[in-house]
């Protein structure tokens, strides 16, 4: 089963890509089975966060100029990805980034790269399915031919293949239908209640991501623009009118609902959420 | 050989040898396409000194069967795992500092590979061209008026057994599932915990001892082993792209295809058309499929 959530903490972040700044001084606080979310538009620096955290900046020529990231109070900064993985660290990338010409089975087998106790990875391939029983029929199935709300359950599937004790999903409501993304917001609450396991969600969908999430930071230019609980960020009248307003993803209706609770008996009460 | 010159013949017999000496070639072209692919797909390098990797191969196999004169079984096994460490060698010494880097600056790089490894042949074996080997057994027999070697046919079972492990390795092995994980997508490999690094290493590990194979198997077949032979490389690439680079199975189809038609042009049109009909093949699927018969992703990745 799952360890429980680390403590992950960024400490004066700066992220640059050549002489581009991406992360300007951003501190962000994951608690021990903690919920949070990061929201801001493109551009914000928020898939620069998930890179940082997870090692990958190396990819994109990016590099960290200044600041500190800690796991359970050390630093993995500098750590090669597969350790950072094998520390607790598992991730929803943005776009799913399924491997397309392998089976659904082979994609959640690749998540459990960083274990090798052959038993404990079949049990947690067991306990996906349980999450996900849509996925059972379709495990010999090419990952590339699936749904994209089939495909991001695999995609979710595959990062709690390393049992992690805190999971980052980037950009998990893109491009998919409000209802696939509701339940899987819900699926995540009840990982975090059920497992212990803290999440950490980067959204757009500013509003779905506000009711899940028990602390929020708002990132813009690179920027922590503004932080608090999810509640209160509900309530600051310019996280309305840029997130939960105005827009496309216009939910006036939220600022007036309480905050639900997060126990799963609650979910059938969540209002329709629609998006674009 | 029989390869006749310029005759066109409907002679079933001269066709029937003309396919078994191509499918023999062919089955070299495979295998040397086969590290080519294996390279490309799971490392995004367009890898230009793979010919020289088999010419690595078939001096060593010279040292090590002729020269030191091994046990033939103790000496293919001393070649392979000597190609193995030059592989690793690649890797860990040259390429591993190149990843992120683009893909231009990359061939360039392997093409510098190239050089180094003809220059260090020059140096250790000197300009003087050396017999082929003649380790397998020699002799053929007769089947509906073609002559069939041994030889030929002992290469081609020993591609086919090649094939067939690669298959079993990349299906049911847990490091052949991470080497198609990173050929799909590394970053998400990476993000997975998959060590992309360890997985390259072993890219170029494997890569070597084909060409290890190759070069062993191409010895046999070559006229003499020199530094004349590298160019198999270059002469096994429309068959890697015919196949689409991205395509192990189709490497080897592309393989075949390629060495049947070379063999086709040799015998009916004359020598000097072999190549240029093979690379015309290469064209006209190129024009037709630009991602080879059987590639999957667009060959523009840089």
């Amino acid at each position: 089963m799952s360890s429980d959530g680390l403590d992950l903490r960024i400490e004066d972040l700066t992220v640059v890509y050549g002489g581009v700044t991406a992360l300007d001084n951003v501190n962000i606080t994951v608690p021990p089975g903690g919920f949070v979310t990061v929201l801001g538009a493109n551009g914000a620096g928020k898939t620069t966060l998930v890179r940082s955290i997870t090692s990958l900046l190396y990819l994109h020529k990016g590099r960290v100029r200044r600041g500190d990231i800690t796991l359970g109070g050390e630093s993995i900064l500098g750590k090669k990805s597969p350790d950072i993985v094998k520390a607790g660290v598992a991730q929803v990338p943005e776009g799913r980034k399924l491997f397309p010409n392998l089976t659904v089975k082979e994609n959640l087998l690749c998540g459990a790269a960083s274990r090798s106790d052959v038993d404990a990875i079949d049990d947690s391939l067991e306990q996906n399915l349980e999450l996900f029983p849509q996925l059972r029929p379709l495990l010999n199935q090419t990952a590339g031919l699936l749904s994209g709300g089939e495909q991001q359950m695999v995609a979710v599937g595959r990062a709690l293949m390393s049992d992690p004790a805190l999971l980052i999903c980037d950009e998990l409501s893109l491009g998919l239908a409000p209802k696939i993304v509701h339940r899987l917001f819900e699926l995540l609450t009840e990982i975090n209640e059920r497992r212990g396991t803290s999440i950490l969600v980067i959204e757009q969908n500013a509003s779905l991501a506000l009711q899940h999430a028990a602390d929020a930071y708002v990132l813009e230019l690179g920027r922590v623009l503004i932080e608090g609980t999810a509640d209160e960020l509900r309530g600051n009248p310019m996280v309305q009118e840029l997130y939960l307003g105005g827009g496309g993803e216009a939910h006036t209706s939220y600022a007036a609902i309480e905050r639900p609770s997060r126990r799963p008996e609650s979910h059938g009460r969540r209002p329709p959420v629609s998006e674009t | 050989m029989l390869l006749a010159f310029g005759n066109f013949t409907a002679d079933p017999s001269v066709n029937l040898q003309l396919l078994i000496g191509g499918l023999a070639l062919g089955a070299i072209y495979a295998v040397v396409a086969l590290g080519f692919v294996l390279v490309y797909k799971s490392t995004d390098v367009l890898n230009l000194a793979h010919g020289e990797f088999l010419m690595l191969g078939a001096y060593f196999a010279l040292t090590f069967l002729i020269s030191e004169n091994l046990n033939f079984f103790l000496g293919v096994f001393v070649l392979l795992l000597v190609m193995l460490v030059f592989g690793l060698l690649v890797h860990y010494g040259i390429m591993r500092r190149m990843v992120g880097q683009g893909f231009f600056a990359i061939v360039l790089i392997t093409l510098g590979i190239a050089t180094i490894i003809r220059a260090l042949l020059l140096i250790f074996y000197g300009p003087t061209e050396r017999a082929r080997l003649d380790l397998l057994p020699q002799g053929s027999f007769e089947v509906g008026g073609a002559t069939v070697r041994y030889v030929d046919l002992i290469i081609f079972g020993v591609v086919a057994a090649c094939v067939l492990l690669f298959f079993l390795f990349f299906k049911y092995t847990r490091l052949g599932l991470h080497m198609r994980a990173v050929a799909d997508d590394i970053e998400a490999a990476a993000a997975m915990g998959i060590d992309p690094d360890k997985v390259y290493a072993m890219t170029w590990a494997a890569a070597m001892v084909m060409a290890g194979v190759g070069g062993l198997l191409f010895g046999h077949v070559t006229g003499a082993i020199d530094r004349s032979i590298e160019a198999i490389g270059l002469r096994a690439f429309p068959a890697a792209v015919v196949g689409g680079l991205t395509s192990l199975g189709g490497s080897i189809v592309g393989g075949l295809v390629v060495g049947v038609i070379e063999q086709f042009a040799n015998g009916h049109l004359g020598t000097k058309w072999r190549e240029p009909v093979a690379f015309s093949v290469m064209f006209v699927v190129l024009l037709v499929r630009p991602t080879g018969l059987w590639g999957r992703k667009d060959l523009e990745r840089v």
